[in-house]
């Protein structure tokens, strides 16, 4: 028996090894959770990538050279993180796309940055990731105050008076909650309840209860669409018919699912969907990833994801060079209303996304996300 | 955190909004505590036999919601049966399935360990938690599954004013009924006599003639059914499953048993309801975020009083 | 110890300190993350394993430690290293307090206390408590530690500060197993009655070695923060305790050396199953069912100390 321990650790650390082969391919990383809690996230961003990799491949790469997309599991963890970026950087990636959650990114930034390779992120939103000067940084998802304005404005212009605002304690929702509560605060709106659900529960009838009691307006929920889903379900099962907006995080299609008739009438925030783009590059990736999985794709992060696929190539190719701080600096300089699947894409100097990227979209009736006219 | 402020509700219901309030609130706890209780009868009922913490529990429980939505999908139950009959059946087909899944687990991960130390097996209910979560994320995907919404009967029911949904009242009613049954079953039937003794002392009971053996493999079937039955349950009130769900009502259920008085069956029942109340009352009125440490400061205040929980006997047992 | 395992282990011994010489930085940095994870461990073994006292919320004293030191380090510009002993003293002084009034708590019972204590600290260190925690951000711009005037920055230079320190603790708990105190610990795990009868003060020593063991995993906690740079409550969840529990246990409770071993194994296996993308948890869960239904013991067990019959019959003669 001790021998064939011996032998499994002997494995291990021959496992372990498989380092960079020099291979004629360009080779792009994919940082994404795939276990853990936010693995349906980290699968989508996967299938959307390993697709748009499969259609650039037919147009014959990049470079000349066919691209290979080579995925390691973050498991939405900052210390797997870590490990997977090392690990990507001895595979000789051109460039690392992901990944989802903000300490997540932010566990990876310095490595990546020091072995000279551009990352884009996709869902991390908070602010202070691009606020520590990496040159090799950047996001295609927005930033939190960004959003908070939007969701501020939002609130003022339908005219909201009295607002609840919940969050989940993730830093990206409790960013989101402050931002927007500070907002409202000096646009003279009243905030008559901020507080947070714990995620993952089932009931949250008793978190509605003490709502109700507050007696608001207007519910700006900040959190993940599981949650808003069980609220906007649970809220009806109550008969209280208080409006309820969300944040980007409420943008997917299980929401409805989850919610059902109850998902009518609920506002959120987010980036356009691909399916409310007229760009052809949008449309045809949309026919393209329903004929290839047969569903949606199950966010907007995902969707973030694939852009961040494109912008790497674009950088790559615009740069005529698989050189990290070249196409980089291509990103950075060069790049100008790239033809993203949620828009138009740009980057400033801190590798943040140019532009107002928020739309406000309603449920109806038949459970379709409608995008509201600015 | 800012004080929420009890406004005026509409002056049609007699009681005032506090007294309101607080009541709703009680349903709400007691209908999560109903849940917790059912799950903790499987912790319970497997610790009292032979002193193991089944940690993949919890992923039964999830087990169930999931088998739960596949049947129901795809045999179409209510449609062909109705909702009553329907549903019926579908508890039982659950029933069936997770049971015969506790009783795999238990020869596979636990038997192999019944002379070994005890926190051996602990580990090894961790690795199998681990692996049958996974394998769920395999076969369903990391998705969200929803069960279909148009089945249940959407009634409200108007008690003293407050709202309380048919369906909660119905999920709580079941959770008692189901407790008391099994309640019943070990304190009348002579098999229950079996697994009390078996409980109590498995060396002496199989002195006594009892098949220790079949007594586990039984305290494996019924825990595990229950524990489905749970899960179905929440699948089908609130509508949305996930394969890692198991890991939150597992520990909340634990936490549940311990409260009561771990291998004592009327303490979990008492520390399910009790949990879900504490729950929803340290919700309502210290602070929604601090809720589950409300929860884990009373139950270690309770455990310094009574060292082993509520209704959990009193004897320094050997460990 | 049989003569293959002795020359396997002082195969190990002379490798390791070799390893960033001839591995590329991502093994190297798999090599960190399992020294952390052993030191953790290690301590927890103390608490567990020489005492046996049931402690799945060890995540809780990790956290104290790193939140000690990465307050300390981003606040007052202490040097990180330099907070190690404040950080150790902050997080046993934590499990003092936490522990006197349940360590008279039966096993499944003191269990779930200090799960229930792990989840306390982690919803405190989310709500940001006392408003020094940062909240779910956590805390970021810890400094890189220093020694001697060199700044340890890549994986490369970790791993001789986290091993050398690994190092260290083999070398003191070896000892202190030995010792008068890890002999009456042991005694108390096999038989708490007679070793009180024996006039072991039980109450005390158990204390001693949850402070002692908490202090440790405070240390260790100084380490990840000063390896990670950032600090967030996602990285002393349940799941870590978890781990921990399974690392102790799976090697054999009260074993340095089988403690060591399963830290390879339960750090190294995930990221050994890394081909396997989505389905290697799967793989890791089952590995570790059937390593333990293999070895139930432990993969390496705790060495009962065997006195000779004629050692003692010798002693007895005048």
């Amino acid at each position: 028996m001790k021998k064939s321990l011996l032998a499994m650790v002997a494995a291990l650390s021959l496992g372990l090894g498989g380092g960079a082969q020099a291979a004629d391919t360009v080779k792009i990383g994919l940082m994404a959770p795939l276990t853990g809690s936010w693995a349906s996230e980290g699968q989508g961003m996967k299938k959307i990538v390993e697709l748009l990799a499969e259609q650039q491949n037919a147009k014959g790469g990049v470079l000349g050279k066919p691209i290979e997309v080579i995925v390691e599991d973050d498991g939405g963890d900052p210390r797997t993180a870590s490990l997977a970026a090392q690990r990507l950087t001895t595979k000789g990636v051109a460039a690392v796309v992901g990944t989802y959650g903000s300490s997540v990114t932010e566990a990876s930034q310095a490595i990546y940055d020091e072995a000279g390779i551009p990352q884009i992120a996709n869902g991390s939103t908070a602010i202070r990731l691009t606020e520590k000067g990496y040159q090799k940084f950047f996001r295609t998802a927005p930033r939190d105050d960004e959003q908070g304005r939007m969701a501020a404005q939002t609130i003022e212009k339908l005219g909201f008076k009295k607002v609840a605002i919940l969050h989940d304690s993730t830093s990206y929702a409790k960013g989101l909650a402050d931002e927007a509560n500070a907002l409202l605060k000096k646009k003279g709106v009243e905030v008559v309840f901020f507080d947070a659900l714990t995620p993952k529960e089932s009931d949250y009838t008793a978190i509605l209860t003490k709502l109700k009691g507050a007696n608001p307006d207007v519910v700006l929920f900040t959190g993940y669409y599981p949650e808003a889903g069980l609220l906007l379900k649970q809220k009806k099962g109550m008969n209280w018919n208080v409006p309820f907006i969300g944040g980007d995080a409420t943008n997917n299609a299980d929401l409805v699912k989850i919610a059902g008739k109850a998902a009518e009438g609920f506002y959120f925030l987010s980036p356009p969907q691909p399916q409310d783009l007229d760009t052809p590059d949008a449309k045809a990736f949309l026919a393209d990833y329903q004929k290839k999985y047969n569903e949606l794709p199950p966010s907007i992060w995902a969707v973030l994801a694939g852009d961040g696929f494109r912008v790497a190539v674009a950088g790559i190719e615009g740069a005529k060079s698989a050189d990290g701080a070249k196409s980089a600096g291509y990103l950075h300089k060069d790049l100008k209303n790239f033809p993203g699947l949620s828009g138009s894409i740009a980057f400033d100097a801190k590798g943040d996304r140019e532009g107002e990227v928020y739309r406000l979209y309603k449920v109806d009736a038949d459970g379709n996300f409608v995008m509201q006219k600015k | 955190m800012p004080a929420s402020g009890i406004s005026p509700i509409s002056p049609i219901h007699s009681a005032s909004p506090l007294v309101e309030e607080f009541l709703q609130q009680l349903t709400n706890g007691l209908a999560v505590g109903g849940i917790y209780a059912l799950i903790a009868l499987g912790y319970t009922m497997v610790y009292g036999v032979l002193k193991l913490i089944n940690f993949a529990h919890g992923d039964l429980f999830t087990y169930g919601a999931y088998l739960g939505l596949t049947l129901l999908t795809s045999l179409a139950l209510t449609d062909r049966l109705g909702f009553a009959l329907g549903v019926l059946v579908l508890v039982l087909m659950v029933m069936g399935l997770v049971a015969v899944l506790g009783a795999i687990l238990e020869r596979a991960a636990y038997r192999p360990l019944r002379e070994s130390p005890r926190l051996s097996a602990v580990v090894s209910a961790l690795g199998a938690s681990i692996f049958l979560q996974n394998t769920l994320m395999l076969i369903y995907g990391a998705r969200f599954q929803v069960y279909p919404d148009d089945i249940l009967p959407t009634a409200t029911l108007n008690v003293l004013g407050l709202y309380v949904p048919l369906m909660r009242v119905l999920i709580v009613l079941a959770s008692v009924g189901m407790m008391v049954a099994l309640y019943l079953f070990i304190q009348k039937t002579r098999i229950g006599a079996a697994i009390r003794a078996a409980a109590i002392d498995q060396g002496a009971a199989r002195l006594m003639g009892i098949d220790v053996n079949r007594v586990i493999l039984l305290v494996f079937l019924l825990g595990p059914a229950l524990g489905g039955v749970a899960g179905l349950m929440v699948g089908l009130y609130y509508g949305q499953v996930n394969f890692t769900m198991g890991w939150v009502y597992g520990m909340k259920a634990f936490t549940a048993a311990i409260l009561g008085g771990i291998g004592n069956i009327p303490g979990a029942m008492v520390g399910g309801l009790l949990l879900g109340v504490i729950e929803a009352l340290g919700a309502a009125y210290v602070s929604i975020a601090w809720k589950d440490a409300i929860a884990f400061v009373v139950l270690i205040l309770i455990l310094i009083v009574r060292p082993t929980g509520l209704l959990g006997e009193r004897v320094a047992d050997k460990i | 110890m049989n003569r293959l395992t002795l020359s396997v282990v002082a195969l190990v011994v002379a490798v390791l300190p070799f390893a960033p010489l001839f591995l590329n930085t991502y093994q190297v940095d798999v090599l960190n993350s399992i020294g952390l994870y052993a030191l953790l461990a290690l301590s927890l073994n103390l608490i567990l394993g020489e005492a046996g006292l049931f402690d799945m919320g060890h995540a809780a004293f990790y956290a104290m430690g790193a939140y000690t030191a990465a307050i300390l380090n981003t606040h007052y510009q202490i040097p990180i290293l330099w907070t190690l002993p404040l950080s150790g003293l902050a997080a046993g002084a934590f499990a003092l307090l936490v522990a006197r009034p349940v360590i008279h708590l039966r096993g499944d019972y003191l269990m779930i206390v200090t799960i229930g204590v792990g989840e306390i600290v982690r919803i405190a260190l989310v709500n940001d408590v006392f408003g020094i925690t940062g909240g779910a951000n956590g805390i970021f711009g810890i400094s890189r530690p220093k020694l001697f005037g060199w700044v340890i920055r890549r994986p490369e230079e970790f791993f001789y500060l986290i091993w050398g320190f690994v190092a260290l603790t083999i070398f003191l708990f070896l000892r202190l197993k030995q010792s008068r105190f890890g002999r009456a610990l042991n005694y108390l795990r096999e038989d708490e009655v007679a070793a009180e009868g024996s006039g072991i003060d039980t109450d005390a020593y158990k204390l001693a070695a949850f402070g002692l063991g908490a202090a440790w995993a405070g240390m260790a906690g100084t380490l990840f923060a000063a390896k990670m740079t950032i600090i967030s409550p996602e990285s002393f969840s349940f799941w870590e305790s978890v781990m921990l529990f399974m690392i102790v246990i799976l090697g054999g409770a009260g074993s340095v050396l089988g403690v060591l071993l399963a830290a390879f194994l339960v750090i190294g296996l995930p990221e050994l199953f890394r081909e396997l993308a989505g389905a290697r948890m799967l793989v890791f869960g089952l590995v570790m069912m059937v390593m333990m239904v293999v070895r139930p013991q432990g993969l390496w067990p705790a060495q009962t100390p065997r006195i000779s019959l004629a050692a003692l019959t010798g002693a007895r003669k005048p």
